[in-house]
């Protein structure tokens, strides 16, 4: 867009919707400078107490790219550098700013306000534990008889060894799930009591933990040391991914009727 | 603690202050967030490319033909890594998110949650 326009008035027509990217208390934070879904201006829309974080999206145009993904995040993390925000789902429209007044920052106010304090001062750090996979198969094949003489069995045999192996191979995914368990267990105990919440997702095959961890910025020292310790105690079998601090996106699930 | 000499602190842990790739951005903000559950919404954008690959469930036949064969790699003399990407078999990461909005004044469908379970097989 090369032209500046002036920003859509309140009462936006019809083709144009709001996309929603958290909220915040009012007066917070003055502005944000990034850019919004599909590069729009992003604007603060104040109500009694809250305030939420909108740009406009043209309703002829909703598609998302992988830019708008990065975009939303963007924002997000902006507001969060000033303050604590609440953070929407990525996708959230609603159809105008004065929906978002009405339906989201006065009908749901109180509701807002407590979500914000039980995120005040606090950070999303998210957290991979990933195996060294030749690492991790070795092992199995060592500590399992069985295993090693399956494995040794279709080596030999090929294709012919449909039956072994498929049960070689299941025998390896309940082995991997085993370790799996006890090793994010593990993991689990070293970080959590430095946290005040944990979010833990399905790892992918190749990793031990994923999980999301809500952390005071007074703690943040002691987690990262606790990371460091868990972190040196599994190498070289696991290899620790740390993001953040992020906006607790993980830890603003609730959902608001509004 | 004694730190084998190899390992530094940026061999086991990797700190980054933001997300850089594309799974790891949606790491952080798919299905995460304040959820408007409001009549007037307009609707969710369709997501359901983006789910990639990254929840496989070891619980097929193929994935358990995988694994043998991954295993069957192993070089136990000599170390030739076998390669995680062959565990994870046919899954593709998608560059392109084209995911459109449905039609204004649609409300959000459930379909959002169904392709979550869509890429566990059954």
């Amino acid at each position: 867009m090369t032209v500046s326009q002036e920003q859509p008035p309140d009462h936006a027509p019809s083709t144009t919707a709001t996309y929603v990217y958290g909220v915040v208390r009012s007066g917070s934070i003055a502005s944000v400078s990034t850019d919004g879904v599909s590069g729009t201006p992003v604007a603060i829309l104040d109500g009694d107490g809250v305030a939420a974080l909108v740009s406009d999206l043209p309703t002829a145009e909703l598609r998302v790219r992988r830019n708008d993904l990065r975009r939303h995040l963007d924002v997000i993390e902006e507001a969060f550098r000033a303050t604590t925000i609440l953070p929407c789902r990525f996708g959230t429209l609603l159809d105008s700013r004065d929906s978002v007044r009405e339906n989201l920052l006065a009908a749901s106010r109180d509701q807002l306000l407590t979500g914000l304090t039980q995120l005040d001062g606090r950070v999303q750090l998210n957290v991979k534990a990933t195996y060294d996979q030749e690492l991790l198969l070795r092992g199995i094949v060592a500590e399992s008889p069985e295993i090693a003489q399956l494995r040794e069995a279709t080596r030999t045999l090929g294709d012919a060894a449909y039956a072994e192996q498929l049960r070689l191979g299941e025998l390896v995914a309940a082995a991997v799930a085993e370790q799996r368990d006890d090793d994010a267990a593990r993991i689990l105990d070293g970080l959590s009591h430095q946290a005040d919440d944990v979010a833990i997702e399905e790892p992918s095959p190749e990793a031990a933990l994923k999980a999301s961890f809500l952390v005071a910025r007074t703690r943040l020292e002691a987690f990262d040391k606790a990371l460091e310790d868990s972190a040196s105690a599994e190498q070289p079998k696991l290899r620790f991914d740390v993001i953040g601090p992020l906006p607790p996106t993980a830890f603003a699930s609730a959902v608001v009727e509004a | 603690m004694a730190v084998a000499t190899r390992g530094t602190s940026s061999n086991y842990l990797q700190r980054a202050p933001s997300p850089s790739g594309l799974a790891d951005v949606l790491d952080v903000i798919l299905d995460k967030g304040l959820v408007i559950d409001a009549y007037v919404r307009v609707s969710v954008i369709g997501i359901e490319v983006l789910t990639i690959d990254a929840r496989i469930v070891i619980a097929s036949v193929d994935t358990y033909l995988r694994f043998a064969e991954a295993v069957n790699r192993l070089d136990l003399a000599a170390s030739q890594p076998a390669g995680i990407d062959e565990l994870r078999g046919g899954s593709s990461k998608r560059e392109e998110t084209r995911g459109a909005i449905e039609g204004a004044k649609e409300k959000l469908t459930p379909g959002r949650s169904s392709t979550k379970e869509g890429s566990r097989s059954s």
